[in-house]
């Protein structure tokens, strides 16, 4: 399993990042996190699907709607390295139990310091996992916008 | 010639005394018009409803009000095609890209 988040670490270098974590194994439609929560430990996804999703009102109810799924091999959670470490989705397992490597930010902080090229290498690769998402939502903002402005000036 | 000129001098005279007539007339009309009570309304007639006292009422016809699951499953699909459809701009930046329809019922 190759993980984003571990892209361009050297085989002994991932060995030991994921020494740092615990193995979780999350039932189907068994809550990982909620939103809010405080967010110390960011995961990667082994098995199974995750659901991302935000509340929402709908017919005066508040319902989870569905924001990203991720897959064996991305990044969830990743608050957990960013200020102010709270998390701003809820993750769910979906249809199938889904397995993921917890690893705690403290035990993480702890090992970029001791090991900066691998930290550096890390951290690059949470960037490119938080700019795609912020690419990915600011198409679809503008793409929804674009639809309100039609709509309105209709 | 005098019996002419006599004829056209009346033929003025009656002429200018007319259009003084029409437009006093019409003065005392527009004076008057601010004057004058209002109307009151006029309520529409409603239509005669024999042997009936009950309103008559178009048929409200209730909105077809889908279950939450399947509106939660047509949200998960329209986010799922929306992020197909960004994930293209992304892979590609184009105007027509960005722009691109997808066949989300939520927006057709």
């Amino acid at each position: 399993m190759t993980h984003e988040l571990l892209n361009g670490l050297s085989p002994v270098e991932i060995e030991q990042v994921l020494k740092l974590g615990t193995r979780l194994i999350v039932p189907s439609g068994v809550s990982l996190f909620r939103l809010g929560d405080p967010a110390d430990r960011l995961f990667l996804t082994e098995r199974g699907r995750i659901k991302l999703t935000l509340p929402m009102q709908l017919r005066c109810r508040e319902e989870d709607v569905f924001v990203e799924e991720r897959s064996p091999g991305q990044t969830v959670g990743w608050s957990a390295l960013i200020p102010p470490y709270r998390f701003t989705l809820a993750a769910t397992a979906t249809l199938f139990e889904a397995e993921v490597i917890a690893l705690p930010r403290e035990a993480l902080l702890q090992y970029f310091a001791a090991n900066p090229a691998a930290g550096y290498k890390i951290a690059s690769n949470l960037a490119v996992v938080i700019g795609h998402r912020l690419q990915l939502f600011q198409t679809m903002w503008l793409r929804e916008m674009q639809r309100t402005v039609e709509v309105r000036s209709a | 010639m005098d019996m002419l000129l006599m004829d056209l001098c009346f033929a003025v005279i009656g002429v200018v005394f007319v259009a003084f007539a029409f437009g006093a007339a019409m003065r005392s009309e527009s004076w008057n018009s601010p004057a004058q009570p209002e109307l009151p309304l006029v309520k529409a007639i409603a239509p005669a409803r024999f042997f009936s006292n009950r309103q008559a009422t178009t048929p409200v016809v209730p909105p077809v009000q889908v279950p939450i699951e399947v509106l939660l499953l047509q949200i998960e699909n329209h986010v799922r095609l929306e992020q197909a459809a960004a994930e293209s701009f992304l892979a590609f930046p184009s105007q027509a890209l960005l722009h691109s329809k997808t066949t989300s019922p939520f927006v057709n």
